[in-house]
């Protein structure tokens, strides 16, 4: 092997003609059953996908029933403090619930929307004849009102604030037959005193 | 999913009955051939065999793919070839080369001469692997009887005249260099 290319064609020969181990199929087959079989167990890639899906589609399910519910307690939340913001003036509610109104959002308790009002520092201008539009809308119903006051009443009243007590007194049937009464019972004693002194 | 059944490991895809792969038969038909294309690079036996081992689980890996894959040789050859590439950086194949040079001496000659044998083949070993990789990785792949110039032009990624060309340029590289330092020794 003195010659190069002997050499070369030895080394040459030699990576040609290895042989492989005995039972190398056999051993091949076995660990590639193994890896499968292992690989069976394994749970499957779209297994997890699915789960993965079902986690999010749960989640928002969850999400949307939470937000509806949270809609429904704020309604009856807002229906329930109808009363009580009753008593205040139309513009000031309807200045107060505008912002709900225009979003289409539903009608928060007055003090949740200072407080958002507040914090954002964002009110929307309406001009006036739609806010007593609007509270008109959105006022409660009342009871209607009273009717106006007969021509007798008025004069009535009148009387009751112009006339001299006394005066208003006599309307009254039982003081006045007792005032008649004493008049009557004086007059009497100023006749018989005056008939007795002409007498003597 | 496998499943073996008389003692043949058959494959099966979801997609459709075409796909089904006979893994048993591909062993047989290139266990051997990937063996040697993996000992070319590695020079070891056990080293190489696990190299062909990973080689079909990679079949089963991408067993979805199989269908669309034009020759199956070249495809597994390929897929021997860069996992002997991958492993030879990760042992030392220094070690590997000696006991390999120790088998390829003829036990029939003295025991000096069986010395300097396995000392040219060590020096053949040591300068193939000085080479130019592209010049080594063809002249390592010539060795290889199974293999035309064609399949390893496709094997490298390369054009056949290419091949050709960069065997010639190995071998005569090789024997210059061999020459040279049998010259200084």
């Amino acid at each position: 092997m003195k010659n190069p290319d002997e050499a070369i064609g030895r080394v040459l020969a030699g990576l040609r003609d290895a042989e492989a181990p005995a039972g190398m199929e056999r051993r091949i087959l076995e660990a590639v059953e193994m890896r499968a079989s292992v690989r069976a167990a394994a749970t499957p890639r779209w297994v997890w996908r699915v789960a993965f899906a079902s986690v999010i589609v749960l989640s928002l399910s969850l999400a949307i029933t939470a937000i509806d519910w949270h809609r429904l307690t704020a309604t009856q939340a807002h229906q329930q403090t109808v009363a009580p913001e009753s008593h205040r003036s139309p513009g000031q509610a309807a200045g107060e619930q505008e912002t709900s109104l225009l979003t289409n959002q539903p009608i928060a308790p007055i003090g949740k929307l200072a407080r958002t009002a507040a914090s954002t520092g964002k009110v929307r201008h309406i001009n006036d004849a739609d806010a007593v539009l609007l509270a008109e809308m959105r006022a409660p119903s009342h009871p209607a009102p009273e009717a106006p006051l007969t021509q007798e009443e008025r004069l009535l009243l009148r009387a009751v604030h112009l006339a001299d007590p006394r005066v208003m007194a006599m309307l009254n049937p039982e003081v006045r037959a007792r005032q008649e009464a004493e008049s009557e019972a004086e007059f009497q004693a100023f006749v018989n005193q005056s008939g007795k002194g002409d007498s003597e | 999913m496998a499943s073996i059944q008389g003692g043949s490991l058959v494959l099966f895809s979801t997609e459709s009955a075409e796909s089904e792969v006979d893994l048993a038969a591909l062993v047989e038909s290139y266990s051997r051939l990937l063996f040697r294309v993996a000992h070319s690079i590695l020079r070891s036996r056990a080293e190489a065999e696990d190299v062909v081992q990973d080689a079909f689980v990679r079949v089963i890996e991408r067993r979805g793919a199989l269908q669309s894959i034009r020759d199956m040789r070249v495809w597994l050859v390929r897929i021997a070839w860069n996992l002997a590439l991958d492993r030879r950086r990760r042992i030392r194949p220094e070690q590997m080369d000696e006991i390999f040079a120790e088998s390829l001496v003829m036990s029939t000659v003295p025991a000096d001469e069986r010395l300097d044998q396995a000392q040219r083949i060590r020096c053949v070993l040591r300068e193939m692997e000085r080479l130019p990789r592209n010049e080594r990785h063809v002249l390592l792949l010539s060795a290889i009887e199974e293999l035309g110039t064609a399949e390893m032009a496709e094997v490298l990624g390369r054009s056949e005249s290419a091949v050709r060309a960069l065997l010639f340029r190995a071998r005569t590289r090789l024997g210059e260099r061999l020459e040279s330092r049998g010259g200084e020794r």
